[in-house]
């Protein structure tokens, strides 16, 4: 903490000042405002005008000034010294710093190799993503990627409708929500947004069921629990389709209006096929999937019937359908109840939201090293054709990496996020990072996976930092957030964008002429230039919601209503954002991007990608065969079976008795929240545990097992095992096992190292056999008390 | 006089802590070390209390936000050996730091135990201490603390109010914790007055309040479905 | 009016040659206990540093060891002077060996445990704001008052018929002549002094009671003034009186049993004294338990569901060993040793003694912190384990005790020596002339 600071909040007069900006703690973009004293910060709350959350806020977003504050920031940047990953570090100036990482990115540039660099993103949207994308491309690395995405959830909804983004549900106007394992109030992609619905619909008289197997903070504010075996959503999904069709509760006319694959069909070459409708009622008869599920055939037909009746009735797919070996077939089978309920681009139901309308920048400048090096195959693609559908997968990253393949790599930048602290494969990672001649973090505080970075520029915390959230996945309109300094760096820290075009500038040539803005900012304020320009939406404005919903509603999207550029910026720094609450109503062709225009039940990508992967197998004996592709995929099923929604088993281990779940508290939620004191402290406020993980067993089990609650008990994988306290409660599965995931770091400041476990220290590092997701709830466990 | 009194939603609320946190940034409540925090000493002027009912499929977990119940005849102050606790005309149960010699009665004394002592010198994050909320005076070692309805934010309701010459408007004394709910789930306001929107849920079907039968006459409403 | 010579062999030179003889045993044992005492003195100092977060106590267990031992002792203190006052007015003769031990174990015991309240407090520099800005209201307050009344009541008490002790040290000449001068207030045994002293004892005796009797209500007030359950019941004051008087009487009789042995005090403390106040030990006992009976009766009948949560905590939770050990302790063993010629034997009583004592410590455990650890509203169950300092003040405590009675005993003759003689001379007569006066007049035949 500067003394000068410190001064100023003693000696200062004691003038108030409230700023707008937007959180950066977790990808949901909360709208805050921050109190300042004399300048300085002194409290957040939420900002009432921001649509996504209207005031409200999560503990970890009220708690962000201790991240501003937090002692053990970066405060310029570092160089690692002495053996890789000892946490010996010396600070050196910004000038040595961006000269050694120049040097080495002219020197493989000269070299031809700028294809060696390879850029590690995290969950970063909108602007920023293109700036990155942008430095890549000028200069000449097709090696971009972000870890977690939440597109990588996305691979169902490309299957099914072309297009990877995850669905805006319009919750507001469903009378009826049914989730199957998305703890949108916890964890979610906002869960702010969802709370805020939540709490209106109480008024409403909306209904929600949440399919879970443990009872999240979702599931225990639901109007109904149902609990299902991990691994099981498929085939619950699918077992209610079959009570819509038997009884014929779906919405037909969508159903033959705008799906492909319903009805039995023959292709053009006449070779028959089989049609979702006859394949589910055919296989997925309740008295099986009550086999499968865990799930009695009466709740199963409960709920089909309450879905079938109810309109609008919305289904949401999360994390705990998706986090499997199954989870795409599965998402695809949740996603086909959507379609049968006819939900898509209506009131109540879900749709795709317009990107905004920002500025484009100049064309990046191409010279041919530029050209060569953008030609040359990703290093994440995968060698050897698994995860066919994968965006990016790490465990393929890591595995070319390691064998040099297709080539070595030479610099790495590792932007936000923490790999290392939350993949399966960490392990191999870890020796990854080990590998690179370079590796670059530009982290605020040092993270697990920056331990191991040569070099760290730290970057501003969002409360010193220009950048603009836009989008949040999952929420129910267009809109951009204004992340604005509140206060000036209260360090020697740099913005990573203007990083960027300082090294562009350092290389010269075709990348320097990329990059015609002198900062970051100035190409944020050119980005929101095409969105003044466009005219649409509107500024947020105390005024925005009631009465004047209505009158965007009357006069359309169309409200220029600024007299210039300059105003129009002034006003959006003053109230934080811009959104846009009218949707353009879309053409079906613009809303299902798939071969068949239409909603595929039978997704023709899938074989399109299948068929390719036989052709181009990349290896020896190229044998033309579906088989070994599908069973390299180790995927049970075959013929149609394969490119429809079905169940696929999961390769539980038989001879460990317990499931292990993860899941996100709000207060730390990914992680990210670990190294603030108040939020460990609040970290298990529902069960009463502070500064420690726990381990969720139900009664029963726990007597079983003789234990007693608050306990040390051992959970012991295939992998590692796990010392971790026990918490006895009555909202999970007998058979399951419940850590929530946050705290057990080795880095991230004083306050987060050594409190807790990690339960990654024994998953299994097995993945969804198509997206390349990690499997998350693949693991199993025994358990004992520990002495 | 007004009497201020809160109304928490308990159907609304989906138990987010978030007014926890909230409370804790605004009043410069002490982050206790770990293992104290363990031992029962952590500091929650809005604390949770959790409580599962029944078993599945019937299982009910029940979320409970609870700050100082303010009660009108309140069992703490009357025990205080030094007035280090008081009510005051406008319902609001305070504390006196300076003054209180620790002895820890009013919170034996208080029948929903809400209070929390400074166990140890209090502490916040080492280097934040620049990030102190300027209107609430931060406390000493050994002495209780506990909701206090941000009485501060209502003095300065009252200097505007008394600026523009008006009464406080329904809705313009807000606590932090409301502030800050995502749910929406809790209400503040003046009791006394008919039209004010506590003064409707307070009388609705679901109110109740924690062991009414005491008659210490809790100021802190909730409302809920299972309840009524 | 003949000066008496010192150098004549007083007929009680036994009891005042603990004050002109010391041995090695002595100092070896007042050195361990002083030793005790510096380690307390440290830890409190420490605790005075850093905060009460050095004891066991938290949220919702906010009150531990301190405010138990403060009952406890003041309890203990209870006894000594009600005894001695109940039996100088019911003009009991076999009093006259024991009345000057129990008014010490009062005057020094009652110090400790008023001290125990200032151990308690989080800010014990702020304690003058008691007086500054004190709330008559607050029972903690009654307990201040009526505390500080009995202290002085019973200091005094002990003076006053200590006077013409003093006079004799005096006059005996020696160590210490100023300090037994001017304690001696110039008594010379005139008849006058003698009408003015027993008029003083007698006033004293009858003020001294119902302030005795006060103290423990007010005290058991702080818990039944609130309404937590297992504290708020009309009962206590009674049953906290009641107590201290039992656990008082046992404590007397382990002083006692003690000073005979060691300073050789079987020429004036014989079985019958303890013969009678052990009688008077198992009266206690079975009042004690009929007031407990009751207490719990009432609870369990009722069975307000907080009240039985807290009962059921104590007969079969975590604290059913201190329960049934207190029940033990104040109830099945002394009455089994008192009620049985065969075990009241001098060793028997002590041992009864003993486990009454542990036993209503037991009990001031069991009263304060169940109550705390079982909130009201749907908390986890409080721990409460106290810590080495806590252990240590406790320590300190008994030490104090023990040291400063010693100490008197190098100072004062711990036997009352005038009223000895008293009894020889005038009390033999008295009594005689008052067995006649219960006996029916001689009819005047010839
Ligand atoms: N607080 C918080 N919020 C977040 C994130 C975060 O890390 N923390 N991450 C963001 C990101 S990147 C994403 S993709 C979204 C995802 O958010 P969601 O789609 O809501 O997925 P999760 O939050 O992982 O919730 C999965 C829930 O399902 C349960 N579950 C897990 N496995 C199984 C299973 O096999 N069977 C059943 N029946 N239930 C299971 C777990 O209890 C867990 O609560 O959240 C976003 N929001
Ligand atoms: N057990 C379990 N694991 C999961 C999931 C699950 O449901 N359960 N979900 C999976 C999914 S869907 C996803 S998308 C991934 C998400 O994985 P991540 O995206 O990596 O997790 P985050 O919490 O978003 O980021 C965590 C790190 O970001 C760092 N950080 C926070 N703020 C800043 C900042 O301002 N600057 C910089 N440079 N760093 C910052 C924090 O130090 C923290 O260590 O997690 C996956 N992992
Ligand atoms: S959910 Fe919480 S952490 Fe995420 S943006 Fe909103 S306030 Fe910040
Ligand atoms: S903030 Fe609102 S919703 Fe969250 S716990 Fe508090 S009252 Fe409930
Ligand atoms: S809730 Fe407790 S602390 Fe608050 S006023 Fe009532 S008795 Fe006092
Ligand atoms: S702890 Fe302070 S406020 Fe509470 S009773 Fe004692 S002196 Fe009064
Ligand atoms: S009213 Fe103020 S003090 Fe009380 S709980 Fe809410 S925020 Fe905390
Ligand atoms: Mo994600």
């Amino acid at each position: 903490m500067p003394s000068r600071l410190i001064e100023q909040a003693r000696r200062g007069p004691g003038i108030e000042t409230w700023k707008n900006t937007i959180c950066g703690l977790c990808s949901a973009g909360c709208g805050i405002r921050v109190r300042l004293v004399d300048g300085l910060p002194v409290y957040v709350k939420g900002n009432p005008m921001y649509p996504i959350n209207q005031g409200g806020l999560c503990p970890l977003g009220l708690n962000a000034l201790h991240h501003l504050y937090h002692p053990d920031r970066l405060k310029g940047p570092m160089k690692q010294v002495g053996k890789f990953g000892s946490g010996k570090w010396e600070s050196i100036t910004w000038d040595e710093a961006l000269k050694t990482v120049s040097d080495a990115l002219v020197k493989l540039r000269n070299e031809g190799n700028p294809h060696q660099v390879a850029f590690l993103g995290h969950d970063e949207r909108g602007l920023m993503h293109r700036h990155i994308a942008r430095f890549m491309q000028a200069y000449g690395s097709p090696n971009y990627f972000q870890f977690s995405p939440a597109q990588d959830d996305g691979v169902a909804y490309l299957l099914m409708q072309g297009d990877p983004q995850i669905p805006a549900y319009d919750v507001l106007n469903a009378k009826l929500i049914v989730s199957f394992g998305s703890n949108f109030l916890e964890e979610g992609h906002s869960p702010i947004y969802y709370t805020k619905l939540y709490g209106h619909h109480q008024d409403s008289q909306t209904r929600y069921v949440q399919i879970e197997s443990r009872m999240s903070l979702t599931a225990s504010n639901a109007d109904r629990w149902v609990t299902i075996r991990p691994g099981a959503y498929g085939a619950l999904a699918l077992g209610i389709a079959y009570v819509l069709l038997r009884e014929e509760l779906y919405d037909t006319e969508f159903v033959n209006a705008h799906t492909f694959g319903f009805e039995d069909w023959t292709d053009r070459s006449g070779t028959k096929h089989l049609g979702f409708k006859s394949f589910v009622l055919g296989n997925y008869y309740p008295e099986r999937v009550a086999e499968l599920t865990g799930v009695p055939s009466a709740t199963i037909l409960e709920l089909a019937r309450e879905l079938g009746n109810t309109r609008p009735a919305l289904v949401i797919g999360g994390q705990g359908a998706v986090n499997n070996t199954n989870g795409t077939y599965s998402l695809m089978a949740v996603q086909s109840l959507n379609a049968l309920l006819g939900n898509f681009e209506r009131a109540g139901g879900l749709y795709s939201i317009d990107e905004p309308p920002f500025g484009a920048l100049p064309v990046v400048q191409r010279d041919p090293t530029g050209e060569a090096g953008n030609g040359r195959a990703s290093v994440a693609r995968s060698q050897d054709g698994s995860f066919p559908l994968a965006p990016f997968s790490m465990k393929t990253l890591t595995k070319n990496i390691l064998e040099d393949q297709p080539y070595p790599v030479g610099v790495l930048f590792l932007y936000g996020g923490n790999a290392l602290f939350e993949t399966v494969d960490h392990i191999d990672f870890a020796k990854v990072l080990q590998k690179i001649p370079l590796v670059v973090s530009f982290d605020s505080i040092r993270t697990e996976t920056s331990e191991y970075a040569h070099l760290i520029l730290p970057d501003h915390t969002f409360f010193e930092t220009w950048d603009e959230v836009s989008n949040v996945p999952s929420v129910g309109f267009t809109h951009i957030g204004i992340q604005q300094p509140v206060v000036a760096p209260l360090f020697e820290t740099r913005h990573t964008g203007d990083v960027l075009i300082d090294l562009a500038k350092r290389i010269g040539g075709s990348v320097a002429a990329s990059f015609a803005f002198e900062s970051y900012q100035e190409e944020m304020k050119q980005g929101m230039n095409g969105v003044y320009e466009s005219g649409e939406g509107a500024i947020l404005s105390a005024s925005i919601k009631g009465k004047w919903l209505q009158y965007l509603q009357q006069r359309g999207w169309q409200i220029g209503r600024y007299s210039s550029f300059d105003e129009f910026w002034a006003q959006l720094l003053e109230h934080g954002g811009w959104w846009n609450p009218i949707r353009k109503q879309k053409p079906w062709e613009k809303v299902f991007h798939t071969p068949s225009g239409k909603f595929e039940f039978y997704s023709q990508r899938l074989k399109s990608t299948f068929d390719a992967l036989v052709k181009t197998t990349g290896d020896q004996q190229s044998p033309q065969d579906l088989e070994l592709v599908l069973s390299r995929l180790n995927i049970s099923a075959r013929g149609d079976t394969t490119f429809l929604p079905h169940h696929e088993p999961v390769p539980f281990e038989p001879d460990l008795p317990m499931h292990l779940v993860t899941f996100q508290p709000l207060a730390i939620r990914n992680g990210n929240g670990a190294h603030l004191p108040m939020m460990q402290e609040m970290f298990g406020y529902t069960v009463g545990r502070y500064w420690d993980s726990w381990v969720e067993i139900h009664p029963k089990t726990a007597s079983d097992y003789g234990i007693a609650d608050g306990q040390w008990i051992w959970l012991e994988s295939s992998v590692a095992s796990l010392r971790v306290r026990a918490k006895i409660t009555p909202g999970i599965l007998l058979n399951v096992v419940a850590v929530p995931f946050g705290l057990g770091h080795s880095s991230c400041g004083r306050y987060a190292r050594g409190h807790g476990t990690n339960p990654y220290s024994i998953m299994r590092n097995t993945y969804d056999l198509l997206s390349g997701k990690p499997a998350l709830e693949v693991t199993k466990v025994k358990i004992s008390v520990a002495a | 006089m007004a009497r201020w009194a809160m109304v928490i939603d308990l159907d609304k609320c989906t138990g987010c802590g978030a007014c926890m946190a909230a409370c804790k940034m605004e009043n410069n409540v002490a982050i206790v070390k770990p293992d104290e925090a363990q031992n029962g000493r952590a500091m929650f002027w809005m604390d949770m209390i959790t409580t599962y009912e029944g078993e599945y499929p019937n299982l009910e977990v029940k979320r409970m936000p609870r700050p100082c119940f303010h009660c009108d005849d309140p069992p703490c102050i009357k025990v205080c050996p030094v007035r280090a606790t008081y009510i005051n005309e406008e319902g609001l149960v305070g504390q006196i730091y300076k003054r209180c010699i620790g002895c820890r009665y009013c919170m034996a004394a208080c029948p929903f135990t809400v209070k929390v002592f400074n166990w140890e010198n209090p502490q916040w994050l080492d280097e934040a201490s620049t990030c102190f909320n300027p209107d609430v005076s931060r406390r000493m070692v050994g002495v209780v603390e506990k909701c206090s309805f941000c009485a501060h934010r209502l003095m300065k309701v009252k200097e505007d109010a008394a600026q523009e010459k008006r009464n406080i408007l329904d809705g313009e004394y807000v606590p932090a914790c409301m502030e800050s709910c995502p749910a929406d789930a809790i209400y503040f306001g003046d009791i006394e007055d008919k039209q004010s929107v506590v003064y409707k849920l307070a009388h609705s079907y679901r109110a109740y309040r924690v062991m009414a039968d005491l008659g210490v006459e809790p100021k802190v409403y909730y409302l809920s479905k299972r309840k009524a | 009016m003949e000066i008496q010579d010192s150098r004549r062999p007083d007929r009680d030179e036994l009891l005042y040659r603990p004050i002109y003889e010391t041995g090695r045993g002595f100092y070896i044992t007042a050195g361990m206990l002083l030793l005790v005492v510096l380690w307390a003195a440290y830890m409190y100092l420490n605790q005075v540093r850093s905060g009460l977060g050095v004891t066991g106590m938290n949220q919702p267990v906010t009150w531990g060891f301190y405010i138990v031992n403060f009952v406890f002792f003041i309890g203990i203190s209870h006894a000594g002077t009600l005894i001695s006052a109940i039996l100088r007015l019911s003009k009991a003769e076999w009093r006259r060996p024991i009345t000057r031990m129990a008014e010490v174990i009062t005057a020094i015991v009652l110090a400790i445990g008023g001290l125990h309240p200032i151990l308690d407090l989080g800010r014990p520099d702020r304690m003058v704001n008691i007086f500054l800005s004190g709330r008559l209201q607050s029972p903690l307050l009654w307990d201040v008052t009526s505390i500080t009344a009995y202290f002085t009541a019973s200091t005094v008490y002990l003076y006053v018929p200590m006077i013409p002790d003093i006079a004799k040290l005096r006059d005996r000449g020696g160590k210490f002549q100023w300090l037994y001068a001017f304690m001696a207030w110039g008594w010379e045994g005139t008849e006058h002094q003698k009408k003015v002293l027993n008029r003083a004892i007698n006033i004293l005796m009858v003020m001294v009671i119902p302030i005795a009797v006060s103290v423990h209500t007010v005290i058991s007030y702080i818990f039944s003034m609130t309404l937590q359950p297992g504290w708020h019941s009309t009962i206590f004051g009674p049953y906290f009186v009641v107590g201290a008087i039992f656990s008082g009487i046992a404590a007397l009789l382990i002083v006692m049993i003690a000073f005979r042995k060691f300073y050789h005090l079987e020429k004036y403390l014989h079985e019958i004294h303890f013969q009678y106040l052990s009688t008077l030990l198992l009266i206690m006992s079975i009042i004690w338990f009929y007031f407990t009976f009751s207490e719990y009766l009432t609870g369990v009948f009722g069975a307000e569901p907080h009240e039985m949560q807290i009962i059921m905590y104590k007969f079969k939770g975590p604290f059913a060993i201190f329960f049934w050990g207190m029940v033990a302790c104040n109830f099945v063993i002394p009455v089994i040793i008192l009620a049985f010629k065969r075990f009241k034997t001098i060793r028997g009583i002590l041992v009864a003694s003993c486990t009454v004592v542990i036993g209503m410590w037991l009990e001031r455990l069991i009263i304060v912190v169940p109550s705390l650890a079982n909130p009201r509203m749907d908390l986890p169950l409080g721990i409460y384990v106290p810590t080495v300092t806590e252990w240590a003040l406790f320590a300190g405590g008994l030490a104090v005790f023990v040291l400063g009675y010693m100490v008197f005993s190098k100072f004062f003759p711990i036997i009352s020596i005038w009223e000895i003689e008293e009894g020889r001379t005038e009390g033999l007569k008295e009594v005689e002339e008052r067995i006649h006066s219960y006996l029916p007049a001689e009819s005047a035949s010839s």
